[in-house]
């Protein structure tokens, strides 16, 4: 059942890869093999143009990380020095402690919550600018690349000042008698959630721009012809022709969340720590190089399954809808 | 019939409302995503009390301007050097990272294009203690104090930096027709003369754009920063940070000010040198 879902999705996917008929018709075509005969020489010229940059990164990704993995194993002692011998003792803390473990928890619920807000609030906007037809689309375009552009301090700095307690947004929800009193969200998880969200929002826009700018306009208008309305149009052409850009899309903004630092820190106001922050304040205030180590480590991992578990759920839901269809 | 006319009644009115729905979650996408940096630049000229921060501001005046502190300027003198330095050594190594990644031939490319794309995939925080932990080490072992230095940061941002600049010659290099070197080298050009005046100048834009990202991850970057730099050497981004977190200084909304002007500015000359939509097509989607 799993191969058989397997080899469809791959199956249908080979046709496009190779022009069969094309190729046919253009008579044999060696091509690739022709040029790089030609000038063999200027391909391993290429090659050896990447072997500095890439020998560059092997060296520092194992470098750093492999030392602060190592790290991870050894016992603090205070004052930054860690014990030469090897142990467990951090990941069984960790893993038992239920600060720790609040901690991570807090991390996905804020994460997953602000990647949903970002999704709702981003696809409206890059659908709007894919099919508008205008200049004006570059132009807003050009709007969410600028926002981008500015660091998150200072963005995370401007929603700690709408936030404040007589600060406008106060102001105007108690001006407008929504609440009695002021509404807190500085260092409360919904005041994260909307940092996150300043944060993401951006790239989420751009991300979901380039996928909705591959689904031809004319699908939408053949299935408006025939009567379908706007809603329907979206569930059942929209959604699902961008549902695997969507799905690695959404990962991606939950990636960004999980491992954001700026706007959490910021908006959490010391009150609700993620793994990031916590990360951060175990180096910077306790000074337990190999608790942080430990602490980032278990950000890494538990970051790389839940993509690992959810591209797989992704897959065996494309692999039952090609059944289905 | 009746549900005809009401249905035929509901089909008219969808769409105008459909678009004022959708129109206005992109108002509000706009007014979420700016408002922040409104709020700031508005609140700088404002004077007060001493220490209040108001929005709207009820009186105009540059007093905030006119006390930024030394430590700011230097900050941000330090944040400019960092980002430049980082940005030109990040297209030294991209750009014929990227020439090899889409012209050669090595095996196990989509390994290699992971491997490029590794330092930002990687949580920044954990970056950053790790680069951390390696700059003692390395400070250790070739005795010197690169913990809190200049070259430390240089070298993370440099990391960071590089897969932006590879992101943006790659997607340059890979619309590129090949033919149109082979036909310089076919007419007699020299393959350093056909790389010159055919590639470069096609690549050139990717190369701006990468370089402009590269630069701009340098310049907002807290969580590296944080880690690497010395308490006298701090980053503008840190500096503000910490500042947000200990003793808050109102000056720091017009040095804010200033700098969200300058990365508006920054943008506005690399899109004129490279136009638009380049600079939309070459990337710009997962930086932190």
């Amino acid at each position: 059942m799993k191969l058989t879902g397997a080899m469809q999705v791959r199956g249908q996917i080979r046709p496009r890869k190779s022009n069969g008929a094309l190729a046919r018709l253009l008579g044999p075509q060696p091509r690739r093999r022709d040029t790089t005969a030609r000038d063999g020489g200027s391909t391993l010229a290429w090659n050896i143009m990447t072997l500095p940059p890439l020998l560059l990164f092997i060296i520092m990704l194992i470098a750093s990380q492999s030392l602060f993995i190592a790290g991870s194993f050894h016992r603090d002692l205070g004052l930054g020095r860690t014990a030469a011998a090897w142990d467990l003792a951090n990941y069984v803390r960790v893993l038992t402690d239920s600060l720790y473990l609040q901690c991570l928890l807090t991390t996905i619920r804020v994460s997953a919550v602000a990647t949903l807000g970002t999704l709702l609030l981003s696809f409206p906007v890059a659908y709007v600018i894919a099919r508008m037809r205008s200049r004006w689309a570059m132009l807003l375009l050009a709007g969410i690349v600028a926002s981008t552009f500015i660091t998150i301090v200072v963005k995370a700095f401007g929603l700690m000042i709408i936030f404040a307690g007589n600060g406008i947004l106060n102001r105007v929800v108690m001006g407008l008698g929504l609440a009695s009193e002021p509404v807190k969200l500085l260092g409360t998880e919904t005041g994260v959630v909307v940092g996150l969200m300043q944060f993401t929002l951006g790239f989420a826009v751009l991300l979901l721009y380039s996928v909705l700018q591959t689904i031809p306009r004319s699908f939408e208008e053949a299935a408006q012809a025939h009567g379908a309305s706007r809603l329907r149009v979206f569930w059942r052409i929209l959604l699902p022709l961008s549902l695997p850009g969507l799905s690695v899309g959404s990962l991606m903004i939950f990636n960004m969340c999980m491992g954001a630092f700026t706007s959490a820190a910021l908006l959490g106001a010391g009150h609700v720590l993620t793994l990031p922050v916590l990360i951060q304040q175990t180096i910077m205030m306790q000074v337990k190089y190999s608790m942080a180590g430990t602490l980032a480590v278990v950000l890494l991992v538990v970051v790389l399954l839940i993509n690992l578990v959810s591209l797989f759920l992704m897959r065996r839901l494309r692999a039952a809808r090609t059944l289905i269809a | 019939m009746k549900h005809g006319v009401l249905r035929r009644l509901s089909m008219r009115l969808e769409a105008p409302m459909g678009r004022a729905l959708i129109w206005s979650v992109v108002v509000i996408a706009f007014v979420f995503l700016y408002a922040p940096m409104i709020v700031v630049a508005g609140a700088s000229f404002s004077g007060g009390a001493h220490g209040a921060i108001e929005f709207p501001p009820t009186d105009l005046t540059l007093m905030r301007y006119r006390t930024i502190p030394v430590s700011q300027y230097r900050a941000i003198w330090f944040s400019l050097e960092l980002a430049t330095v980082s940005a030109v050594l990040s297209v030294a190594i991209g750009v014929p990272a990227a020439l090899g990644l889409v012209r050669g031939n090595l095996p196990g490319k989509a390994v290699i294009a992971a491997i490029f794309r590794a330092p930002i995939q990687i949580p920044a925080v954990v970056l950053g203690i790790t680069l951390l932990q390696l700059s003692y080490t390395a400070s250790d072992a070739l005795n010197l104090d690169l913990a809190g230095s200049f070259t430390a940061l240089v070298v993370a941002h440099t990391f960071i930096g590089t897969p932006y600049v590879i992101g943006t010659v790659t997607a340059i290099l890979q619309r590129f027709d090949r033919r149109l070197e082979e036909a310089a080298l076919s007419l007699g050009a020299s393959p350093w003369r056909g790389f010159r005046r055919v590639t470069m100048p096609v690549i050139m834009p990717g190369l701006y754009a990468g370089a402009l990202y590269a630069f701009m991850v340098s310049f907002s970057d807290v969580p590296i920063a944080i880690f690497l730099a010395a308490p006298d050497s701090a980053t503008y981004p840190v500096e503000i940070f910490q500042g947000l977190e200990q003793n808050f200084d109102p000056s720091i909304l017009a040095s804010a000010t200033l700098v969200i002007v300058f990365c508006f500015a920054l943008m506005l000359v690399v899109q004129r040198l490279i136009g638009l939509e380049t600079l939309l097509r070459t990337g710009g989607t997962g930086r932190r």
